[in-house]
């Protein structure tokens, strides 16, 4: 259905302005990105409404868009269980997390561990978690991004990979978080827009959503459809669901790149109003999302689920050509790859964060660099980040699994990142072994467990795949508890000083905002 | 940005350990405490009901409401009603109820550090303060 040989000239018509705003708002924005406040955190100058926007330009990543939409016309409802985990985290970060980190942290979520623990080792174990999570994430989403880019513009996957970390590189290097910021937002709102349009014309087209569900199932397919209105298709082995859903719902709030977004809002008032605008934002799209996946199974039928391709991930553009023809279909690729493009950009900068300054600044140089090194140190760390990256991205190519990557990242920022820095946060006693052990275990028993399990061994529809017979395709039941369980015991059975006292300050400065960081003065 | 006021200066030191003793910072906090655990607590059990039964009952969720309208997906959408709403009655009760007794710790805090600057500091390590001490 989607040409895959031709070059798409009128989806690269509608990519221009786009990327043209884009280059427009970093270059606006390079001369506030000097500092290491404004290329951090934009100065703390974003609001809450602006931060609100940004957070979901920075959360719905392809995976989201393109991804949701195509499990739910491939399996029916058992796409939707990841709208829901993905929107109920909100709620994990906006009462745990997101305040606490605005009033207690600086740049990186590092510094919130640094402050009570010994902190070299802190921010090592906190760097390790951070670079995890954003390295397997930001080579899903530039994989994500060529072969979607591949299919929909007619490109060739390596340029493709290269045209995205190019555009990146320029974003974060040139514009820091501002530029970022302003990207994701611009990005949210296409997308907000898109996805809104086309769920209105589906609903026009079918008449009324109940419709919509009756037609969905009238073209269900034969008897080895997978489609289905209940539960149970994609994910048939129930603990799996329930695995999913702990590592859907407690993973964002260990995800560095949307944590650091709270550092770029003036206080916890904003910090706290952003998550709700996000969730506004958020909780919409994934409503519509049901639009877009039952919409696609109306219109494409059963006989489409081949030209969406793997895990139907180009449902959502085959239903834009049906609906608009080929001026439809090219708005929402650009609208595609404007949402790959603020994704990236908003994962390498928080990667070359962690690495500028939690390892440079605080570990190698011990705090005696200035600022402005630290911000050049920033900028090449992201250059070097985005080259490694995309060396992946085609090295491995299209062959790489691009769930498997993601659902690897969530793992890992819900049991080693999460665990950590909720410990650190509220518990008296959490130490620094404490710290280290819980990242380490987290992070090496996700990617163990995703390693040995069935999706990555041959056969992967049968539970023989494994080597050591293990049966889950998410780690989150086991690796969770397990983060947890080093942090306690990594803190029970050593002893500190010093970190329970400066609990004192961490707890008075992250639930009263006393002594916070400022707002740079405009 | 009126700095001086309500906002600690770089140099002023903090007997962090008595200000969570005092009694606003107590009230503060198991105020806070008392609607974000149980706010969670009912979260957590709520989503984590609705993926059991998903995992575990996909009949019962299957079964039609309306038409084409399942259990399934009406249990679904009560997960989205009860995000935006824990959401705004969050932001309600944190400008209404928290924010006040923040800034009375807060304006507590500094009265007694500038009140008695010098005296507080009590040991180096708590005398790691001021807006820049992350680092």
């Amino acid at each position: 259905m989607v040409p895959v040989a031709a070059v798409n000239t009128t989806a690269l018509l509608f990519f221009i302005p786009i990327v043209g705003l884009t280059l427009v708002v970093t270059f606006w924005a390079s001369r506030r990105a000097q500092t290491a406040t404004g290329f951090y955190a934009a100065g703390r100058g974003i609001t809450a409404p602006q931060n609100g926007f940004a957070i979901a330009g920075d959360y719905l990543s392809a995976a989201s868009f393109l991804g949701i939409a195509g499990l739910i016309y491939i399996y029916g409802f058992d796409g939707f269980l990841y709208s829901i985990g993905f929107l109920v985290a909100f709620l994990t970060v906006m009462f745990l997390l997101a305040e606490r980190m605005r009033n207690a942290g600086k740049f990186t979520i590092a510094d919130v561990l640094a402050f009570r623990l010994r902190e070299r080792p802190a921010r090592v174990a906190a760097a390790i978690g951070t670079l995890a999570v954003a390295a397997f994430y930001l080579i899903a989403q530039m994989v994500g991004a060529g072969v979607l880019i591949q299919a929909l513009v007619g490109i060739d996957f390596a340029l493709a990979v290269l045209i995205t970390g190019g555009f990146m590189l320029i974003y974060v290097i040139l514009g820091g978080m501002v530029a970022t910021t302003w990207v994701q937002i611009i990005k949210a709102v296409l997308l907000m827009i898109g996805i809104l349009v086309m769920s209105v014309w589906v609903l026009i087209k079918v008449g009324s959503p109940i419709e919509l569900f009756n037609r969905a199932e009238a073209n269900k397919g034969g008897a080895d459809s997978t489609f289905s209105l209940g539960p149970g298709t994609f994910l048939p082995k129930p603990i799996d669901t329930v695995s999913l859903g702990l590592a859907l719902v407690l993973g964002t709030a260990g995800l560095p790149h949307i944590l650091m977004r709270f550092f770029t809002v003036p206080n916890a008032k904003a910090a706290r109003g952003s998550v709700v605008w996000a969730m506004v934002l958020i909780g919409a799209f994934y409503l519509l999302t049901t639009f877009i996946g039952y919409g696609a199974r109306v219109f494409l039928g059963p006989e489409g689920v081949e030209a969406a391709g793997t895990g139907g991930n180009l449902a959502a553009p085959n239903l834009a050509e049906v609906l608009g023809g080929d001026v439809f279909l090219a708005i929402i690729t650009a609208v595609a790859f404007a949402t790959i493009l603020a994704v990236v950009a908003g994962l390498v900068l928080s990667a070359s964060s962690a690495i500028a300054h939690d390892v440079w600044s605080s570990i190698i140089r011990k705090g005696k660099d200035s600022e402005k090194e630290e911000v050049v140190v920033a900028k090449v760390a992201a250059l070097g980040i985005g080259i490694i990256a995309m060396a992946i991205a085609i090295i491995g190519g299209s062959g790489l699994n691009v769930s498997f990557m993601v659902g690897l990242a969530f793992a890992i920022a819900a049991s080693a990142n999460f665990p950590a820095l909720l410990l650190a946060l509220t518990w008296r006693r959490f130490n620094t072994t404490g710290a280290i052990a819980g990242v380490l275990t987290g992070t090496l028993s996700a990617i163990f467990l995703i390693i040995v399990s069935p999706k990555v061994w041959p056969g992967a529809d049968s539970v023989t795949g494994s080597p050591i017979g293990w049966e889950l395709s998410n780690p989150g039941i086991v690796s969770i508890p397990l983060g947890f369980l080093a942090c306690y015991l990594g803190t029970v059975l050593t002893t500190e000083r010093g970190a329970e006292r400066s609990f004192h300050e961490l707890r008075v400065r992250s639930e009263t905002g006393l002594g916070a960081e400022q707002a740079a003065a405009h | 940005m009126d700095a001086s006021s309500n906002t600690l200066q770089e140099h002023e030191i903090v007997d962090w350990e008595a200000v969570e003793r005092s009694p606003e910072f107590q009230a503060l906090v198991s105020r806070k405490r008392r609607f974000v655990l149980g706010a969670t607590i009912f979260f957590l059990v709520y989503f984590m009901a609705f993926i059991l039964l998903c995992g575990y009952e996909p009949g019962f969720m299957g079964e039609s409401v309306y038409e084409g309208l399942t259990v399934g997906y009406v249990l679904a959408l009560t997960q989205f009603i009860m995000v935006w709403s824990l959401g705004f009655w969050y932001l309600r009760k944190a400008d209404r109820e928290f924010e006040p007794l923040e800034q009375k710790v807060i304006e507590e805090a500094l009265a007694m550090t500038r009140g008695t600057s010098g005296a507080a500091r009590t040991d180096a390590g708590d005398a790691r303060v001021g807006t820049g001490s992350v680092r």
